[in-house]
């Protein structure tokens, strides 16, 4: 056990000096930082559209789309800043379009020197009103979606008042909306919350983190390995260690490495969670304390690392290229490539008979027991699938402990059908 | 002599083919064994089964007077072939990490560590990264790996490769030092001047089989001692000299050649010479040379080249 220790910390503080293991740590916070945060700033950084508006309908449409565009409710800046239409009057619609043409194409600037953006040129169509939205990019920032709600919402506003609805009445109408509520007999309270929800997104999140630490284990134990192999220490390791220990030596280092990880990645979410919204933060605590989740998330935690670690350490056994290892890791990418196919559909349909089946399929069982947290599965099924993913390690390990002895000590080109072989007959040297 | 190493009737077979044929030996404590032997000989298999890697089909191996050699893993020390390090790690992390698979603390390990690479003159490189070294510091600092534990049993495969003449010669007194203080040593290499110059005993191992197992003395008097003879003479004219067993001769001068005579086992090589000159032969040279161990590996191994 004391070696499987010593190997274990070799195995961590060897990852743990890397600049790797470091840009691991803060590449996840800084990326979804830089997601989250890069929008606001180009959004807030970006200069504010000048906008002119010609209205041919007469009836006081530029008044309504100023406020629309120029008065934000959250304080935030204008979406857009009305300018005089240059070079007005103008005769129609299209001498309008033909005259402003130039300003769009930046042929022509503003009086002010500044260039123009977009114009909405405003004329009667029938009973209604159509707007020609000219804008000097074909993206413009949703501008012209706003003009058309302002403008519906008048024309709206101004038909009815004509059918003769007095305005306090239209004010009350618009403000009418319905109060829909959803209410399931799952629900705590019966009625269902955010609270009711947050299982389902855990889940998902506990299975897709099962799955990234999966991936990024599966590397490091490869490469640990190969390179031991490589350079024969391999055979110093087998001269002084069982190989139980030096195998889980290995997966235990690995799987402290990966912990590290998640640890600071989780707490760096729960920091900015509960500086954000102390009451999640406890909610999302509720979560995993409530029905032993904790527990259930670590059964599935433990025995899908250890099922897939036990694996590609033997494969690393028998490789001594990264070339070499990718002929056995293909097949294996596209297994991996199934859970996270599914995982996302276990939030609104986890109990969903191809779901359940899917459980069932020991390579799939973590990750999709993880994303089924949400239903509850019944005892018998959380025991029979643990039972089968323990079962499948199990025999992982009576049939890979002797296979990496051979692949260890063998020499060569890796040969496919050696390694089939020595699983088959247990490696048996 | 109480007995560091016997191996009794050893055979392994991987399938139909058999890398290890009915070998065996005993190697008493303190002394030194050259493993000799070409390519394919079955001596990286012998290692592996006395370290325990591998088990034996037949027959029976005792390490440090124990019938199952991983219960005494902690006092063997292995330096394979084709050896390298840990890269990014340190001299002193990198032997007191191995030091500690063989029990001892992680603090002793780096003091015995320290001790050793100062011992070997490397005391400015015990903290430096192990991939800054040169090729054959790194390999010393492998060597020195295998024996912060002060292992009974020390077994290096090819140690010499790789290194300089005077880092040799260094290697040659580490090996003689560990024998001094009581551990058996097993080696195996190519250079038999090594093997002369250090071995109590020497193993030499052909297609699977052992083909000689005794000391180096033992080894050279398989080998035919050599009379060479330089001169104006014909070849036949040697042919029926008493106790030549063979000849082969070479033209050294227009009209003058070199003829080596391999003498009959136990042949007086003065009885030669003598009825060389009574015949009047124009000899301008003679010389008596003793066989070495090379002579010695290729007439036991059937003429095989070295192996590498």
């Amino acid at each position: 056990m004391i070696r499987l220790l010593r190997i274990a910390r070799r195995e961590y503080l060897a990852y743990v000096r890397t600049p790797g293991f470091w840009l691991s740590l803060l590449l996840l916070p800084v990326g979804l930082s830089t997601i989250v945060i890069a929008p606001m700033v180009m959004q807030r950084s970006a200069p504010t559209p000048r906008i002119a508006i010609v209205d041919f309908t007469g009836e006081g449409l530029a008044k309504v789309l100023n406020s629309a565009l120029t008065v934000r409710a959250d304080g935030d800046k204008p979406q857009a800043v009305i300018v005089t239409a240059p070079d007005a009057p103008y005769a129609s619609p299209a001498d309008a379009e033909k005259r402003l043409a130039p300003y769009l194409a930046g042929r022509r600037l503003l009086p002010s020197g500044a260039r123009l953006d977009a114009v909405a040129v405003l004329r009667p169509a029938g009973d209604t009103v159509a707007v020609d939205f000219w804008s000097r990019t074909i993206a413009n920032g949703g501008v012209e979606q706003t003009v058309g709600a302002a403008v519906e919402g008048a024309i709206r506003r101004d038909r009815l008042r004509s059918l003769g609805l007095d305005p306090n009445t239209l004010a009350r109408v618009e403000s009418l909306s319905p109060v829909v509520s959803l209410f399931s007999p799952q629900a705590i309270t019966g009625k269902v919350s955010l609270e009711d929800r947050l299982p389902g997104f855990a889940g998902l999140a506990m299975g897709m983190l099962l799955w990234m630490v999966v991936l990024t284990g599966a590397g490091m134990l490869l490469n640990s390995v190969m390179e031991e192999k490589t350079s024969r220490i391999i055979e110093v390791l087998l001269s002084s260690a069982s190989v139980p220990e030096i195998m889980g030596g290995k997966i235990l280092g690995v799987a402290c490495v990966t912990g590290t990880i998640l640890a600071f990645w989780m707490s760096i979410a729960g920091v900015v969670i509960a500086l954000r919204s102390p009451s999640l933060a406890g909610e999302v605590i509720g979560v995993f304390m409530s029905h032993a989740r904790w527990a259930y998330f670590a059964l599935y935690f433990v025995g899908g690392y250890l099922m897939f670690a036990t694996l590609y350490v033997t494969i690393g056994a028998f490789c001594e290229t990264t070339r070499e290892a990718q002929t056995l890791l293909g097949p294996m990418m596209i297994v991996m490539s199934v859970p996270p196919l599914f995982m996302s559909q276990a939030i609104a349909h986890p109990d969903a008979p191809l779901l359940r089946s899917l459980t069932w399929v020991p390579l799939f069982t973590p990750f999709m027991m993880a994303a089924r947290a949400a239903s509850n599965p019944p005892l018998w099924e959380i025991l029979g699938t643990a039972a089968m993913m323990f079962a499948v390690t199990g025999f992982e390990l009576w049939v890979a402990v002797p296979a990496f002895k051979s692949g260890a000590l063998a020499t060569g080109r890796f040969d496919i059908r050696v390694f089939f072989a020595s699983l088959v007959r247990r490696g048996a040297p | 002599m109480e007995a560091a190493l016997v191996v009794e009737g050893v055979t392994k077979r991987y399938g139909a083919f058999t890398a290890v044929d009915d070998l065996s030996f005993t190697l008493g404590a303190g002394k030194i064994l050259g493993f000799l032997g070409p390519n394919g000989a079955g001596k990286t298999t012998t290692v592996r089964m006395i370290l325990g890697l591998v088990a034996p089909t037949a027959g029976r191996v005792t390490v440090l007077g124990e019938a199952d050699p991983a219960r005494v893993r902690d006092r063997i020390g292995f330096l394979p072939e084709e050896r390298g390090l840990y890269r990014r790690m340190s001299p002193v992390r990198a032997i007191a990490f191995l030091a500690s698979l063989k029990g001892l603390s992680t603090a002793e390990g780096r003091r015995r560590a320290r001790e050793l690479l100062a011992a070997q003159g490397m005391a400015e490189y015990a903290d430096k990264p192990i991939r800054s070294l040169s090729k054959g510091l790194a390999q010393k600092v492998q060597i020195l790996s295998t024996l912060a534990h002060r292992p009974g049993l020390v077994i290096l495969d090819e140690p010499f490769s790789g290194l300089d003449p005077a880092n040799q010669q260094a290697l040659e007194e580490l090996i003689r030092d560990i024998a001094a203080r009581g551990a058996t040593v097993i080696f195996s290499t190519h250079v038999m001047q090594h093997a002369e110059r250090l071995c109590d005993q020497v193993l030499l191992m052909a297609r699977g089989r052992k083909v000689f197992d005794g000391t180096v003395e033992a080894a050279r008097a398989a080998a035919p001692r050599t009379l060479l003879l330089e001169g104006k003479f014909q070849a036949s004219d040697l042919a029926d000299l008493p106790g030549v067993a063979d000849l082969s001769a070479e033209t050294i001068e227009s009209d003058a050649i070199r003829v080596n005579a391999a003498l009959i086992a136990g042949a007086p090589a003065q009885d030669t010479l003598r009825e060389a000159f009574a015949r009047g032969l124009d000899i301008r040279r003679f010389e008596l040379r003793e066989p070495h161990l090379h002579d010695a590996f290729l007439v036991l191994t059937g003429g095989g080249t070295l192996q590498q």
